[in-house]
């Protein structure tokens, strides 16, 4: 009962506010951005990549593709944003201790904010998929993929492609909820929000630097951005590749790593902003 | 004797750098009070205040509140109504939006809110249903004395309350003060301006670099060392009177009456005995301010 109301406090907090919208806005932007430039510009199916020349064949693919090239960094910001400022932010206005003043137990506030923070990061990728599906359908149709394009990648009914779609959206909204708890983590330690949300994007950018160096060997394969493309051969080919479960269960250590210290930290802070 | 409302017990606060905050600090405060918390600077007020209420972890020691120790989120905290330095809300909401998510975090519901006490004190009008970052300093914070009164608290603390408001708010906030005390609440309230502690406090704990200095009634604590004014209409025979006495110190004119410095005895024992000698006693105050008598502890300490 009191969780559901803290919780139901934070949704509103986040969801009355304007960089809320701008982030969704932006998100919605860029799908139909690639959509007007794919249409101008047709890819060549020899020298593009082979999600870029399916967006351009079937408006299905589309939101895969705007899945792909924002995970890669306008999403990652989105997410460090929600997870960075949940309580940070809170904390450059004065108002945490306002809060805290309530018979809140912290453990709950923690948990309500990072649900919240988790939730809108998730909505965030959502919003990517669900605009990117409308404009590819308008823009390109709703084709499945038959021949000749089956030829090389594999047929793949509509619903297979829509339900390969979702899987995928799951996965990447899964993917960076690390990110967000690990902003979330910091958030709990500092009063300085844009601190939080930049350590968010620091650690995926460090992890992608690190994964690209082979000399590091298995270290690679605990490194949290390791896994977050093993969805796109879903896709594309309809194959359902065992990394994705390693990429679940690795995003899960992360996730419930990040939360706990940051729940942790929080719950012994001493509250002075 | 009623049972203590706030209490702080032995209570030290040291922060990471090493810097002791509070020091082995113990005072309470009983039930319809309204104690001042004094001191200069950086002599751990608001430390001491922020631990009451759960927001920083006490080193040693502990704080209670009706007779509980207080922990974050303690179910006690509902009782009490909170202001703590400048008030403070999510600046992109109204400022009605604020009051009511703050109301309903702990779990109340919005129509057990005093909303109309609240909005009487918040005197915003229809600046109430805007965005609290177009508010001025002195709107919010009256915007957050309106938050503090919502639960119909029992007791208050006030941490500096008057900050960033006009005379006539500062006015205002001392009114109040004292009508929710009238109501019986008890009321802890911190503030640097000492004639207003004087003006409605009831009691005083002066404290300096962390460690308490002196407690009591305002008016003990300004007669502790101190000297009275008094005025009388047999100014002759009150002197001889008042010198005869072990506990007067010495008499001086200080027309129209006399300023006698004393050691340990009490006004009304000095109206006592002038009464008893026949004179009329018209004024007995004491002489010193409580600013005077502030510095008088906290240089002494």
């Amino acid at each position: 009962m009191l969780t559901a109301a803290v919780l139901r406090t934070e949704l509103v907090k986040n969801m009355r506010r304007t960089r809320t919208y701008v982030a969704y806005g932006i998100m919605m932007l860029i799908p139909i951005i690639m959509a007007v430039a794919i249409d101008l510009n047709p890819p060549d199916v020899r020298g593009e990549g082979r999600l870029l020349y399916l967006a351009s064949q079937t408006g299905l693919i589309l939101p895969a593709f705007a899945l792909r090239i924002t995970s890669a960094f306008l999403l990652v910001i989105v997410v460090a944003l929600f997870g960075g400022d949940a309580i940070a932010g809170e904390a450059s206005w004065g108002n945490l201790r306002y809060i805290l003043m309530r018979p809140v137990a912290r453990g709950r506030l923690v948990l309500a904010k990072f649900v919240v923070a988790v939730f809108c990061a998730w909505v965030a990728v959502a919003t990517v998929v669900v605009t990117g599906l409308v404009v590819g359908a308008i823009v390109f149709g709703t084709d499945p993929i038959g021949p000749p394009l089956s030829l090389f990648v594999g047929a793949q009914s509509t619903g297979d492609i829509l339900a390969h779609l979702g899987v995928a959206t799951v996965y990447v909204a899964w993917s960076l909820t690390g990110v967000v708890a690990f902003s979330f983590m910091v958030s709990c330690m500092t009063d300085a929000p844009f601190g939080a949300i930049f350590a968010g994007v620091g650690l995926y950018f460090t992890s992608l630097i690190l994964d690209s160096i082979s000399s590091l060997g298995n270290i690679r394969y605990v490194l949290p951005t390791h896994y977050f493309d093993a969805w796109v051969d879903l896709v594309t080919r309809g194959e359902w590749h065992s990394d994705m479960w390693r990429g679940v269960g690795l995003q899960l250590g992360y996730v419930l790593l990040f939360a706990l210290i940051g729940l942790w930290w929080f719950k012994r802070k001493d509250v002075l902003s | 004797m009623t049972e203590p409302v706030v209490e702080i017990v032995r209570l030290s606060k040291r922060f990471g750098a090493g810097v002791l905050a509070v020091d082995d600090l113990s005072f309470s405060v009983s039930q319809g009070q309204i104690c001042g918390l004094l001191g200069p600077n950086g002599a751990g007020k608001t430390t001491c205040l922020r631990a009451l209420l759960g927001l920083i972890r006490p080193s040693a020691g502990e704080t209670r509140l009706f007779g509980e120790k207080v922990k974050p989120g303690s179910d006690q905290l509902r009782r009490l109504g909170a202001l703590i330095e400048t008030s403070a809300f999510v600046p992109h909401l109204s400022g009605m939006r604020n009051l009511r998510l703050w109301w309903e975090a702990g779990g109340d519901k919005w129509a057990d809110a005093d909303l109309e006490q609240a909005l009487a004190i918040a005197d915003l009008g229809t600046a109430i249903d805007r965005r609290v970052k177009t508010y001025s300093q002195g709107m919010r914070q009256r915007l957050g004395l309106a938050r503090v009164l919502l639960g119909r608290p029992e007791v208050l603390v006030l941490d500096e309350p008057t900050n960033g408001l006009d005379p006539g708010e500062m006015r205002e906030v001392r009114q109040l003060v004292r009508r929710v005390a009238e109501g019986g609440a008890t009321v802890l309230f911190s503030s640097h301006v000492l004639a207003e502690v004087e003006q409605i406090c009831t009691h005083a704990v002066v404290m300096d670099k962390g460690r308490l200095v002196a407690a009591g009634s305002v008016d003990d604590l300004i007669g502790a060392a101190g000297a009275v004014y008094l005025e009388v209409d047999d100014v002759a025979t009150a002197r001889r009177v008042l010198e005869s006495m072990p506990a007067v110190l010495h008499v001086d004119d200080e027309a129209p009456g006399l300023a006698v410095s004393v050691d340990g005895a009490r006004r009304s024992e000095l109206v006592a005995a002038l009464v008893q000698a026949g004179v009329a006693v018209e004024t007995v105050t004491a002489r010193r301010r409580l600013e005077e008598a502030f510095l008088g502890l906290v240089e002494a300490f």
